[in-house]
């Protein structure tokens, strides 16, 4: 299956799905001003990528540095993708990044972790960068 | 004269202690525009990363909740799909806290409702205010509902003291709405 990028824009984070490798990457902003347009082909992508025979190990890197409320649910929707495929025996890890101190950031992977119970879901600090 | 009226509106705002301020149409455009302005301002005075990223959310879903139920919009497409939504944003400082107040007008029969939500989620403690945002996270979208619903919880959840709100009839069909969040 071909890889889905996408780079960043002001609004929405880069993507980086390898499906050869299973590799799986979000990282930056997420507000886009359409969602549904933002993350149908994103949806789209992994829902195919996860019903392929095979079974290859996938590694989710989620590394958002803000996301706003309506962005939440559609990474609810890719949580509820992943576990589902993980139940079914699918290897599955996702790791969350969040920068020290944000605490909200930090929470709001605890949510999301609260209802994996077969993604092997992992939080992780990394320095802040200055940045905001 | 000019000057004279301005200056008044303006000495009203520093009173406040409303250091930016927008009234008039707001459109996702806006929302980026004045987002970047925002944060460019917060981190060339030195504020710390969560804090400006916690305003800078509370902004969001505060100018996603004006374009999408303001009760007063213009909307149509050229080149591509417009909404512009009235309504009112200010930020400022007030005891050493950053605020941010929204205003717009909403249609009196959608006013008991998010009243009732306002009322609810005020009441609420911040981790009872986590709890709901993380069952809100689960349920799927209300009927008619554009946003994800979680936006107010959002607001409160990232504010460090209860929303304040308030409502002002305006006429048989309107009132205005303002909502208040402290950092």
């Amino acid at each position: 299956m071909e890889s889905l990028k996408l780079p960043a824009t002001g609004r929405t984070p880069e993507v980086d799905f390898d499906f050869a490798q299973g590799v799986l990457r979000l990282s930056g902003e997420s507000y886009p001003d359409d969602v549904a347009t933002f993350f149908g082909p994103i949806f789209a992508a992994l829902r195919g990528f996860l019903a392929e025979p095979g079974g290859h190990p996938v590694r989710f890197d989620m590394e958002l540095l803000y996301f706003n409320s309506s962005s939440a649910k559609a990474l609810m929707n890719i949580f509820q993708m992943l576990e589902t495929a993980a139940r079914d025996g699918r290897s599955i890890s996702v790791t969350w990044c969040y920068e020290e101190n944000d605490e909200s950031m930090q929470e709001l992977g605890e949510d999301f972790a609260e209802d994996l119970h077969h993604v092997a879901f992992t939080l992780k600090q990394i320095p802040a960068d200055g940045a905001s | 004269m000019l000057a004279q009226q301005y200056a008044g509106i303006k000495r009203d705002l520093d009173e406040k202690g409303i250091i930016f301020s927008f009234s008039g149409y707001v459109s996702e455009g806006i929302l980026y525009s004045l987002g970047e302005a925002l944060r460019e301002k917060m981190t060339l005075e030195e504020t710390d990363g969560p804090t400006v990223r916690r305003v800078f959310a509370v902004f969001v879903e505060q100018m996603q909740n004006i374009i999408r139920y303001s009760a007063e919009k213009v909307t149509g497409a050229r080149e591509k799909p417009v909404e512009l939504s009235a309504g009112m944003v200010t930020i400022g400082m007030e005891g050493g806290k950053v605020f941010i107040v929204c205003g717009n007008t909403v249609y009196n029969a959608d006013v008991p409702r998010l009243r009732d939500r306002l009322e609810y989620l005020k009441g609420l403690d911040k981790d009872a205010i986590k709890t709901y945002y993380r069952e809100q996270l689960r349920e799927a979208p209300e009927e008619g509902a554009r946003g994800a619903n979680i936006g107010l919880i959002e607001i409160a959840r990232r504010a460090s003291e209860p929303i304040e709100y308030d409502f002002l009839q305006m006429d048989e069909g309107k009132s205005f709405f303002c909502l208040k969040a402290r950092i």
